[in-house]
């Protein structure tokens, strides 16, 4: 009984941690429909400047928004150039611009960095375990559940209960009309792309302290948000929620039942979920023209 | 008429031009180096026909092409290094796995296919990377027999070197032809109109499987030759990374050109062989050349030459 809850929570703690950097993804997918591979570049450095942060001894809790402020602004930059000219084109070229951005910023990532593993020091308030029906759960897993659930929750307040979420849904539906209205729909994109990369940068700084940070962690952790976000169905918030329970779930339950074969297994699963629902979970009706 | 013999002739004998100097002069060093440019050129014109006519973009190509890798090396461990049956082994291991691959694509398109055909990809490397007793596991395989046809021994590079061109020409010719055949024609119908070719009665499942096949046995000739370069087989040769470095390579080439895939090829394996001798940021330097070129040429290498024949 307790081994299977705390399999659970495990499940849970890292969908927690998928679905903040797939939420990044699919935020900038489902409104902007821009491709953006290079999330997991944003993940990283959010990861490397929290590890930073933690060891300097400045206030421990200061590391998130540090991380968020980091990948928001290199998120900013890159928006200026070359991603705002990208928009407009099709899918795969935005891929291709967006992977290339993704091998610079990590080979820059692994000069300024270095190639090693580094894990952070975490402060004393979130190290250690609790004893759930006699087993033993890392504390910090816990805290990732639930800071998961309140920043999931939060973006979905603003996207979905805001003014602001409803100007940008407007803008995702008919830019010219939006614009009449006397709303800068450049500066609306440009906010939720620095929003997108800010949440790669968090996700990142609270992933750290259950993946560490080293170079290539980048490409793993953007194909785990890639899967999440496609798993899900392109465009919906509750979709992606859903991929990031059956990817989390599926990766962390083979380990347990296949410890020898598990990603043959997780990965087969959800490639037969694609096969079963070629659109994804939440599919969004669309007409052929 | 005689423009278009012309016209024909001459690529054709640049080409063979182009076989014949290295093979006369080059030391081998180069030519094992130039093998590697065509068999993994080879590998990426195969994928420009999922590409380049079919806008399928598979990032699980590097799987067909490493499962090849894999299948030869076995068959020559255990049975010897006969050139036909290599390529035999390796062929027939690629479009198993292309069928499979083109079953899984009917019904999926964009970024889900991109992520379908990674999961598989992945797949098959999580199982060459696992399945120590029959691959090596991450030592991959070493030791293997050098090739030979008859009684002719096919072991020094300058053979080596001659296989691979001999083999990228006829890829070259196939894929040509395939393109200009009425499938081929099918599959950009496909790519630009799915409801009107429908209507029209094609499958659109149907001409992806097909595509996939093509493109599968190509690749899967090209990989059944490349362990045996140096004699060794390593999982890498089945991991995504290698089937996006073979997207980079198209994309500096130009997609849906065919032969700009080994123009690419040979961009980026002297980029990396050449640069990584100097500085320790090559991989910099790729990645700044290829945005470069996503921004300024997207067609690639052989678009820019194109147009710049055409003034």
């Amino acid at each position: 009984m307790g081994y299977a809850i705390v399999q659970v929570l495990n499940a849970l703690s890292f969908s927690a941690l998928l679905l903040l950097t797939g939420l990044g993804l699919s935020v900038v997918l489902s409104l902007m429909n821009f491709v953006n591979l290079a999330h997991g570049a944003f993940y990283l450095l959010g990861s490397y400047v929290a590890v930073l942060w933690l060891a300097s001894g400045a206030p421990w809790w200061l590391a998130f928004p540090a991380a968020f402020l980091a990948a928001a602004l290199a998120g900013a930059l890159l928006e200026r150039f070359p991603f705002r000219r990208f928009y407009a084109r099709p899918h795969l070229m935005q891929v291709l611009l967006t992977y290339g951005i993704s091998v610079i910023l990590a080979d820059l990532m692994r000069w300024g960095f270095g190639a090693q593993i580094l894990t952070p020091e975490l402060p004393a308030a979130l190290r250690g375990v609790v004893f759930l029906f006699d087993m033993p759960f890392p504390l910090y897993r816990l805290f990732l559940i639930g800071v998961g659930a309140v920043l999931g929750l939060l973006l979905w307040l603003l996207l979905d209960r805001t003014l602001w979420g409803a100007a940008l849904r407007a803008a995702v539906t008919d830019r010219g009309i939006v614009e009449t209205l006397g709303i800068d729909t450049r500066r609306l994109f440009a906010a939720v792309l620095v929003l997108s990369a800010g949440l790669g940068g968090l996700s990142g700084a609270l992933g750290a302290g259950m993946l560490a940070a080293y170079p290539g962690l980048d490409e793993e952790v953007l194909i785990l948000a890639l899967i999440t976000v496609v798993v899900g169905g392109l465009g919906s918030f509750g979709g992606t929620v859903a991929g990031a329970l059956v990817v989390g779930f599926a990766l962390t339950f083979s380990k347990v039942w296949f410890p020898e074969f598990a990603n043959v297994v997780a990965f087969s699963a959800m490639a037969g979920f694609l096969l079963l629902r070629p659109h994804g979970f939440v599919a969004p009706p669309l007409r052929q023209v | 008429m005689r423009r278009a013999l012309l016209s024909r002739a001459a690529p054709m004998a640049a080409a063979l031009l182009a076989l014949a100097l290295p093979a006369a002069l080059a030391g081998p060093f180069h030519l094992r180096f130039l093998a590697e440019i065509l068999l993994l050129g080879t590998a990426v014109m195969s994928l420009d026909l999922l590409v380049g006519s079919g806008g399928l973009v598979s990032l699980g190509h590097a799987a067909l092409f490493g499962t090849a890798a894999y299948a030869a090396a076995v068959a020559a461990l255990h049975l010897g290094g006969n050139l036909l049956l290599v390529l035999g082994a390796g062929t027939g291991a690629a479009l198993l796995l292309a069928a499979l691959m083109g079953v899984a694509i009917m019904r999926s398109s964009h970024l889900f296919l991109l992520i379908l055909t990674l999961l598989l990809g992945q797949i098959a490397w999580e199982v060459a990377f696992h399945w120590r007793a029959v691959t090596g596991g991450a030592d991959g395989l070493r030791g293997l027999p050098p090739l030979s046809l008859g009684p002719w021994r096919l072991d020094g590079p300058r053979a080596l070197f001659l296989l691979a061109g001999g083999l990228a020409l006829a890829a070259h010719a196939l894929a040509r032809s395939f393109v200009a055949a009425p499938i081929g024609r099918a599959l950009v119908g496909a790519r630009e109109q799915p409801l009107r070719m429908s209507a029209l009665g094609y499958s659109t499942a149907r001409i992806r499987l097909r595509a996939m096949l093509a493109a599968g046995g190509i690749a899967g000739a090209a990989g059944s030759l490349y362990p045996f370069l140096n004699l060794y087989v390593g999982p890498q040769s089945v991991h995504w990374s290698l089937s996006a470095t073979m997207i980079i390579m198209l994309v500096i080439g130009g997609v849906g050109s065919l032969w700009g895939a080994f123009l690419g090829s040979a961009v980026y394996l002297a980029l990396q062989t050449y640069v990584s001798a100097y500085t320790d940021r090559w991989q910099l330097f790729v990645g700044v050349i290829f945005v470069l070129i996503v921004l300024l040429l997207p067609h690639g290498l052989a678009g820019a030459a194109a147009r710049w024949r055409r003034g």
